[in-house]
């Protein structure tokens, strides 16, 4: 092998650590079950993890910019339960808008107090993530919401429908993250995201609107739940209060675990995208292979830390290093 | 604090009708959450209803919404009021002991309702009023056995479980009754694997998505609710797989209307209305001296497609 040839390799593997580790657990999982890499399987799992990606797409920009979601899983039980109980009441072609303006209002609100008063990000959502979950709570009376006629609407189409063989909740995450993708690499927007997450009082002196960037990226987000909200709904026609429950810090996780800085200013679209995969593919194959779940817990936790590893590994040409 | 009372007007009824012998008992309630799921919601109204409809009683309606510290505030506030019986539904089955004990020391007998405490509480509760979730884990086995000998299929049927969140009582006992009775009247038919729904659609969707690619044959699916059977059912009807029997517990809204559809086999009945009255009732047994057995169970039948016009849908 030539020199140039090693070098390609291992700079091709430095930047895309965490795509090996992907390869590797999934020819892991093959080999522990046959089923594994069916065509119906793989679907089904990129399909349920579609949710958990179109939200995750959105944390990614708020992440970047140096600031943390975690209202999401409120917000997208919000956006549930809102669609599903305006859908019996003003008809789902008017519902689907509606839902997706209360809900951008919901990312409006966290975007101003994070973006203009410049408060903590963290207080701020976590806060919004218990307020939001009583917002629910007092929207739906604590009951669960369903849809009474679900034999005759044509809503089940964003959750249950098929174009061209494919699910379209894989067809919108796609799109989704081909878009925002996009936006974050290729526009200034994109930049100043970065910018402001790298640096944001330098990115300040630059002329850039910090505020309005900060404001930006909690909209993205909650229109990426509003979506997500939307998908789950009309997968099931109908919701329990708490659907979201807890999904932010698997969001975060998928985030994270794509090599997005807490700290902001790093991270793609693509890489998400394979933190989330590597997350639905990761709980897949555990019940495949068929692991005690007390034992899945664990394990999970196993790979994710394996997988950080290995793309740190990467990055630094070597397993261990004295220093970082 | 949220605090509601339901006051019964009784002299003047009792001097008209010449009843004038039955006392006003004075009983307060603290529930675990009202408003966080419809099944709460709605014992909380029928409490309130039941307890209007007695002229003997009078009650304080306190919830303590799913915080323990709070609860044990109001175990006080109602020790100090004074009322004859407390009605808890623990918000945590340990925690909550030591404000049991109190009002038991107090002279205040304390029913639980809904959710044991833990053992160690036991000396301290005149008695316990609920859904008897072994009992309901046995009765789904026997509603899945009995399907499978009407089909023929009783000596090869293979099924798959999904219960509740680890660590929950109700999850565990669902489970134990359902595996302690199975293999008793129908001992051919083959469990699969077991793996946790945590009481939600969507993880139960998932985790029958699994089963479906994992096992050519799956003949039935025993979920610890009828959210999670629901659940599954999505995941095969999406995958395309008929003929799977699904029985559930706990017969949701959702569960009796896949029901009327034919795609849902069964469940248990188990309603918050009956539970809310269990309670009342319990307490009220108590205050008159009577005979109240410690664990006293309201009943939850088994409810089909067979027999599903014997009930009302559920409201939540």
């Amino acid at each position: 092998m030539s020199g140039s040839t090693k070098q390609r390799i291992g700079g091709f593997l430095a930047r895309q650590g965490i795509l090996v580790a992907f390869a590797l657990f999934m020819i892991g999982f093959t080999l522990a079950n046959q089923r594994f890499l069916d065509p119906d399987n793989v679907m089904g799992v990129i399909r349920s993890s579609a949710i958990l990606g179109v939200m995750a797409l959105g944390v990614t920009f708020v992440v970047i910019s140096g600031n943390l979601d975690l209202s999401v899983g409120s917000m997208m039980s919000f956006s549930t339960i809102v669609v599903l109980d305006l859908h019996d009441k003003i008809g789902p072609t008017l519902a689907i808008p509606a839902m997706f303006a209360m809900t951008l209002c919901l990312g409006a609100f966290i975007g101003f107090l994070v973006g203009y008063l410049k408060l903590n990000s963290l207080i701020v959502t976590l806060g919004m993530l218990s307020a939001i979950h009583g917002l629910t709570l007092t929207y739906s009376g604590g009951q669960n919401m369903d849809i009474a006629d679900k034999a005759n609407t044509w809503f089940g189409v964003f959750g249950q429908g098929n174009i061209v063989g494919i699910p379209v909740p894989i067809l919108l995450f796609a799109l989704l993250a081909a878009i925002l993708g996009m936006m974050l690499s290729k526009t200034p927007f994109g930049r100043k995201v970065y910018a402001v997450g790298g640096n944001g009082t330098a990115a300040t002196f630059s002329g850039i609107r910090r505020a309005r960037v900060v404001f930006s990226c909690y909209l993205i987000s909650a229109f990426c739940v509003a979506t997500a909200g939307l998908i789950q709904a009309s997968r099931s026609l109908g919701s329990q209060n708490t659907v979201g429950q807890g999904l932010e810090l698997e969001v975060l996780a998928a985030v994270i675990l794509g090599g997005a800085s807490l700290l902001g200013g790093s991270g793609t679209i693509f890489k998400t995208v394979i933190g989330v995969l590597i997350l639905g593919f990761i709980q897949n194959g555990l019940l495949l292979v068929g692991l005690q779940f007390y034992v899945q817990y664990v394990v999970t936790w196993i790979i994710i830390i394996l997988a950080v590893w290995l793309d740190i590994a990467a990055k630094r040409g070597k397993l261990w290093s004295p220093i970082a | 604090m949220k605090l509601r009372t339901a006051l019964a007007v009784t002299v003047a009824t009792a001097a008209l009708s010449g009843a004038a012998t039955a006392e006003t008992y004075k009983i307060g309630i603290t529930q675990n959450n009202v408003g966080v799921d419809s099944y709460q919601t709605t014992y909380e109204k029928a409490f309130i209803a039941a307890a209007e409809a007695n002229a003997n009683v009078e009650t304080v309606v306190l919830d303590a919404g799913g915080d323990v510290a709070r609860q044990i505030a109001q175990m006080e506030d109602l020790i100090q009021q004074e009322v004859d019986a407390i009605i808890i539904w623990p918000t945590n089955g340990e925690a909550v002991i030591p404000a049991v004990r109190k009002a038991q020391q107090a002279g205040i007998p304390v029913i639980v309702t809904n959710s044991n405490i833990a053992e160690q509480g036991f000396d301290f509760v005149a008695s316990f009023s609920g859904p008897d979730n072994i009992t309901q884990g046995a009765r789904s086995a026997e509603i899945m056995c009995e399907k499978f000998t009407e089909m023929g299929i009783q000596d090869e049927a293979q099924i798959v479980q999904i219960s509740g969140q680890p660590g929950y009582t109700t999850a565990i006992e669902r489970a134990k009754g359902f595996e302690d009775r199975l293999p008793e009247v129908c001992p051919n038919v083959t469990l699969m694997e077991t793996q946790p729904g945590d009481w939600n659609r969507e993880k139960s969707q998932k985790v029958m998505e699994a089963f479906l690619v994992k096992y050519d044959d799956i003949d039935g699916v025993y979920a610890g609710d009828d959210n999670m059977g629901v659940g599954a059912l999505n995941a095969a009807k999406a995958a395309g797989r008929e003929g799977i029997i699904f029985v559930g517990a706990t017969n949701f809204a959702v569960g009796y209307e896949a029901m009327e559809r034919g795609e849902y086999w069964g469940s248990i009945y188990q309603s918050p209305v009956d539970d809310a009255e269990a309670a009342l009732q319990t307490a009220i047994d108590v205050l008159d001296g009577k005979d109240v057995p410690f664990l006293n169970y309201f009943d939850t039948p088994k409810i089909t497609q067979d027999n599903m016009g014997d009930f009302t849908k559920p409201v939540f």
